[in-house]
């Protein structure tokens, strides 16, 4: 049995859905965010958005600009985790956070062993500005340079600089160590970078793509992006091909406009050009970051994590349970997830449909 | 219910039909004119062309590469109209609604992506299954993986690439199998820049002419109907028809299919040492009859390149327009996204476009020769019509060609070419010629059985482009989904896909191969019912009997 809450009080789950048909129908300007969902779940959200003539934001959407907004303007080297561990001899991981990002990260590009390729030499692991404590891994030997996250795209811009034979104004023991780093990374044979857009800023994002081009001129050198919370990854594309854009995008004009200041979810609300939310945040049950208490709200959020105010559905945890599509970090593809846990709780995308199937005439399809 | 498109003039080349009469279809497929029964519906079609429904053997229109395009240059498709009821996301620039409406009002209806990796197979069907009214379908990309490249190495038995095969398009669900830059793309991770057809990949010994020529073996050997699907080495450079002529000298008699050739058709001559060699190649392609070739027409747009060549893309990137790309190196195979802009008064751009024209022109068999534009590589597959309007007139290409750079004009043969298509050959090389490189059965004809796939023009003599662009009437299995060029509302295709025998215990020791290189489950990357949208269906196309 699903669960539904209005203001805290249980109410029954077939007019909580009539309830949300009714004020997503009825608003001028709604807005669909937090989107932390899986394939199905976004399909529907952006369809929905798109009828209600509404916008979608995702709750990670600072951190997927952090590497899109570079993409777009100077592009990207990528390559995927699998490729990274069979191929790579060289590892920069760059930024703190990144176990924490990816808990996975040792295991899957086997940083403790050799690369499979390349005559089989070991691999070396440099470390830019890791958290305290953070680069002792078992096993695994790792080169680092200590740096706050600020210190980052200097550091890279020296190395850059280093890489490319020119001066730059450090000297004694940090010159050193730059040095060094410079000489391992020109001597990998298929390099790759490892970054998290959730721990690190664009500018640090630019700078290190920016070192990756310029160590490509004379060898070869890729990325290895860890995606955002909530699914981000998956979500933006599939407002890629739904929509041709990523998240904060809206339909006001009844086709979509892409704008990252505009169609920002928080910006909307607490400005009042939204006049109601669906958040929806089905792995972890996160919060909306707007401020305004008076828009109303419809929460989609797993069991444990109703919202005291407004209209919450629960809803099923992708993958968890039940079968789910996402973009799995450990491949950089969307496959199956199928569900460990199966429970009855009922998707994203299933509750959308749900809600979907109550508008009234007046709304178009 | 039974349909009558009346009086109509038929261009059927699978049957051997030009001339006027009537069409029949019920439930779905064509049927023979019933003896004594009146049609539930007759559409007077005198005034216009009747043919089957246009197949697209080789777009851009799905996948990972495609989407990361999408998101690359936002400022390239911006919606301008809000789209009408009960066709969500018709007008959103680029998006997989749009890309099926408008091949829908174009007469098109079946699209094949010619570029999916194995890994993303998944995601390429997610997107396929949100294009509306047409059937699609996508070739997977091999070649470049070490599992084949140690295969061929180790000289084991054929078999082991054929079973590789087999187990890869049952686990894609694709049509067919592509292979780009023959071990170009994995010679690129070592950091080889350039990469011809003797070249040799370090570390297998293999030169891309061993590995092509394995490949194409083994794909025929699966007994799939379409042959290997190549994209050779060097495209776009210089002087490359010497490798497109040396690449069918060693194509064995066997089918092969070159896409996009026009990208190969270029000689070295004149003061930019840049030049259409369309005309040499275009008399090779004539003289081998086991090649077929489709063109990748060029047209003055902005467009952006999509390919898995990653070594090419690579080298492409200083000279994108605006500069900026994404390159990925993936297992195996990978992909470059590097936008592009053609323009008239570039010298090379204008010779790329001239040479696509003579190549069509200079070929005569319309059942080899396909109609594309690798698009977006080329140009959107919007400008078809235009494209269409070009080979079917001489004076049209004479406009064209007083616009274009006097060095240019002096460089290619265009001007003297007088050849104009007729529209019985345009529907050969759209329709005839496709149903055969795939082995459809059931499409690219208006024979009785066939699904009633069915595009109507209305005949417009001055205006090809005009014709072509809106079609007056599209039925897409029997239901009327185009009329006056307008899609009013969609209906859902079905995704083409092939399932050859094959020795099942290849699973096993590829099930290992991907743990003991990748550490990953394989069946990880496996096609799942319970991962598609419940809409979406599959229908098998026949391996040769
Ligand atoms: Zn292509």
């Amino acid at each position: 049995m699903s669960k539904a809450t209005l203001d805290g009080a249980p109410i029954a789950i077939e007019d909580a859905y009539q309830h949300a048909a009714k004020i997503l129908g009825g608003a001028k300007f709604p807005v669909v965010a937090g989107l932390a969902t899986d394939a199905a779940g976004a399909r529907a959200a952006i369809l929905l958005a798109e009828r209600l003539r509404g916008a979608y934001d995702h709750l990670a959407s600072d951190q997927i600009f952090n590497d899109l907004d570079v993409t777009r303007s100077f592009g990207m080297f990528i390559t995927t985790p699998a490729e990274a561990r069979a191929r790579a001899d060289v590892v920069l991981l760059v930024g703190p956070g990144l176990t924490e990002h990816w808990p996975a990260l040792f295991e899957r590009l086997a940083l403790g062993e050799p690369a499979r390729f390349n005559d089989a030499a070991p691999r070396k692991i440099l470390w830019l500005g890791p958290k305290r404590n953070e680069a002792k891994v078992e096993g695994v030997e790792i080169e680092t340079i200590a740096a706050t996250p600020q210190a980052l795209p200097g550091l890279l811009l020296a190395i850059r600089a280093r890489v490319g034979g020119r001066p730059i104004t450090l000297n004694g023991a940090a010159a050193k160590k730059i040095d060094a780093y410079a000489a391992t990374l020109k001597a990998a044979r298929f390099g790759a970078v490892v970054w998290s857009a959730s721990a690190i800023d664009g500018l640090t994002v630019e700078a290190l793509q920016g070192l990756v081009t310029d160590l490509n001129a004379n060898t070869r050198f890729t990325g290895v992006p860890i995606g955002a919370r909530g699914g981000a990854s998956g979500v933006v594309q599939v407002g890629g091909w739904m929509t041709g854009f990523p998240p904060r995008t809206g339909f006001g004009r009844g086709y979509p406009e892409h704008d990252p200041w505009r169609f920002d979810a928080r910006r909307l609300v607490d400005s009042g050009e939204a006049d109601a939310a669906l958040w929806i945040s089905a792995h972890g049950g996160e919060a909306p970051a707007w401020t305004r208490d008076d828009v109303p709200l419809i929460t989609l959020a797993p069991a444990g994590a109703g919202a005291a105010r407004g209209l919450y559905i629960e809803v099923g945890r992708p993958g968890e349970t039940h079968d789910a599509v996402e973009l799995a970090q450990e491949t950089s593809s969307f496959v199956l997830r199928r569900a460990t846990a199966p429970s009855e709780a009922p998707s994203v995308a299933e509750v959308i449909h749900a809600i979907s199937a109550r508008f009234s005439e007046d709304v178009p399809c | 219910m039974l349909t009558c498109l009346s009086g109509g003039h038929v261009v059927d080349p699978v049957n051997g039909t030009d001339g006027v009469g009537d069409v029949y279809f019920e439930d779905g497929r064509v049927v023979a004119r019933p003896d004594g029964r009146k049609p539930d519906v007759t559409h007077d079609v005198s005034g216009h062309v009747v043919m089957a429904g246009a197949i697209d053997i080789h777009s851009h229109i799905a996948g990972g590469s495609v989407n990361t395009a999408r998101l690359l240059l936002p400022e390239a498709h911006r919606a301008h109209k809000a789209r009408p009821a009960a066709t969500p996301l018709s007008t959103a620039g680029w998006s997989t609604f749009q890309t099926g409406r408008l091949y829908a009002q174009m007469g098109y209806t079946t699209v094949i992506e010619p570029a999916v990796s194995p890994q993303h197979a998944l995601h390429a069907h997610l997107e396929l299954s949100d294009i509306p009214i047409i059937d699609k379908a996508f070739l997977t990309v091999l070649g470049n993986e070490p599992f084949v490249l140690g295969s061929f190495r180790d000289n084991e038995s054929p078999n082991v690439v054929q079973d590789y095969i087999g187990a890869t398009l049952e686990a894609t669900r694709a049509i067919g199998i592509k292979c780009v830059n023959a071990g170009g793309v994995d010679a690129f991770k070592k950091n080889v820049r350039a990469f011809s057809l003797d070249d040799v990949v370090p570390e297998y010994g293999l030169t891309s002419r061993e590995i092509f020529q394995r490949m194409q073996r083994a794909v025929h050997a699966t007994g799939i109907s379409h042959p290997l699907h190549l994209h050779m080495n060097n495209l776009g450079l210089p002087g490359n028809v010497e490798t497109a002529l040396a690449t069918i000298d060693a194509s064995q008699g066997l089918r092969l299919h070159l896409a996009h050739v026009q990208f190969y058709a270029y000689g070295k001559e004149g003061k930019n040492g840049f030049s259409s060699a369309a005309a040499q190649f275009a008399e090779k392609i004539n003289s081998s009859p086991n090649v077929t070739v489709d063109v990748g027409q060029v047209m003055f747009a902005d467009i952006v390149t999509i390919s898995s060549d990653v070594m090419k893309q690579f080298n492409s990137l200083p000279g994108g327009r605006p500069k900026k790309g994404v390159i990925l190196d993936a297992e195996g195979n990978g992909a470059g996204v590097v936008p592009y802009s053609y323009r008239i008064s570039d010298f090379f751009n204008a010779v790329q476009w001239a040479a696509g024209l003579e190549l069509f022109l200079l070929t005569n068999d319309p059942m080899r020769v396909f109609f594309t534009t690798d698009h977006p590589n080329g140009a959107p597959f919007t400008t078809y019509p235009e494209v269409f309007a070009l080979l079917m007139s001489a004076d049209k290409r004479a406009q064209w060609l007083s616009r274009l750079p006097a060095d240019v004009v002096a460089l290619t043969n265009l001007p003297a070419i007088k050849r104009e298509y007729t529209i019985y050959e345009i529907a050969t090389m759209t329709r005839a010629a496709p149903r055969k490189l795939y082995g459809f059965e059931d499409r690219g004809s208006l024979g009785a059985g066939s699904v009633a796939d069915v595009a109507v023009y209305k005949t417009n003599e001055k205006d090809r482009a005009e014709m072509f662009r809106h079609a007056a009437y599209v039925f897409k299995d029997g239901e009327l989904v185009v009329r006056n060029g307008d899609v009013a509302r969609y209906t859902r295709g079905k995704t083409l896909h092939v399932k050859p025998e094959y020795n099942k215990t290849i699973n096993k020791r590829l099930d290992s191969y991907y743990e003991d290189l990748y550490g990953l489950r394989r069946g990880m990357f496996r096609v799942e019912d319970e991962a598609l949208p419940a809409s979406q269906v599959f229908a098998e196309v026949p391996c040769r009997s």
